[in-house]
């Protein structure tokens, strides 16, 4: 993810402005593809995985069909 | 891409169809956007309709889905991609245009097969399962002259989506449409 997202990003659960934390950078430094998404608000953190960030709420994150 | 990957695209990420075809087509031939504006596409899939609006329009072009499987393709793709149930992790206000193209099929609920593809394309009972909550959530993230591009079909029943729209403080009009033998696709164009 580009770090120009986090501008419309917001915490899913109660809209809170999110804090890029341990962010890993491509080799180029254009995108953001590890780190952590957190909370200012609840606290809440949400993974970066190889570039996309979840920002599925914590109880469907484990939800995997088949 | 391995083939392994691509097996597991094939039967876990919804490719492009007729229906995808028809809203991408919709959506750029509607769409008046400055390069400042973003478009959300919400249950992008495969990214197909997020990559043609990219491709055809100045915006920027964020997508969202719900399946792993699906944002790691359009990813790949070049696509701007974010995991998200609906609209929930976006700002107020933040989008030009909303583009979805939901699951709609009416499904017996004794006849859910519980994958990706279920989830890709079962609307339940009504077909309205994943529709009726979109409505109600896409307005705070629509900017106050934004508009929404829906694509529905007869079976899952164009009146009932329109009225819902309504009660969702939409105006609706259909913008584009294709007949099959079995089904006719439209597009609808929701604003304020």
């Amino acid at each position: 993810m580009k770090e120009s997202l986090l501008d419309i990003l917001r915490c899913p659960l109660d809209k809170g402005e999110l804090e890029l934390e341990d962010p890993e950078y491509d080799d180029d430094g254009e995108e953001v593809i590890g780190g952590t998404l957190v909370c200012t608000d609840c606290g809440e953190s949400y993974p970066i995985d190889d570039g996309i960030p979840n920002l599925l709420p914590p109880d469907m994150r484990e939800e995997t069909p088949a | 891409m391995k083939l392994s990957d691509r097996r597991d695209i094939e039967t876990d990420v919804y490719q492009p169809a007729e229906d995808s075809r028809l809203l991408a087509d919709a959506v750029c031939d509607r769409l008046e956007a400055d390069t400042d504006d973003l478009v959300l596409e919400v249950g992008t899939g495969s990214g197909y309709v997020a990559g043609r609006i990219a491709d055809e329009t100045p915006a920027r072009v964020i997508a969202s889905d719900l399946n792993p499987h699906a944002v790691r393709q359009a990813r790949g793709d070049g696509v701007e991609t974010v995991r998200a149930d609906l609209v929930s992790p976006f700002a107020d206000d933040a989008f030009a245009a909303v583009a979805f193209n939901p699951p709609y099929l009416p499904t017996d609920p004794e006849n859910e097969w519980d994958d990706w593809m279920e989830r890709a394309l079962s609307g339940g009972e009504d077909g309205r399962a994943v529709i009726d909550p979109f409505l109600e959530a896409v307005p705070r993230v629509l900017a106050p002259d934004g508009a929404v591009y829906l694509l529905v079909s007869s079976l899952t029943g164009v009146d009932e989506v329109v009225e819902r729209a309504g009660e969702a403080g939409f105006s609706a009009g259909a913008v584009a449409d294709h007949s099959f033998p079995f089904e006719t696709l439209t597009v609808l164009e929701l604003f304020r």
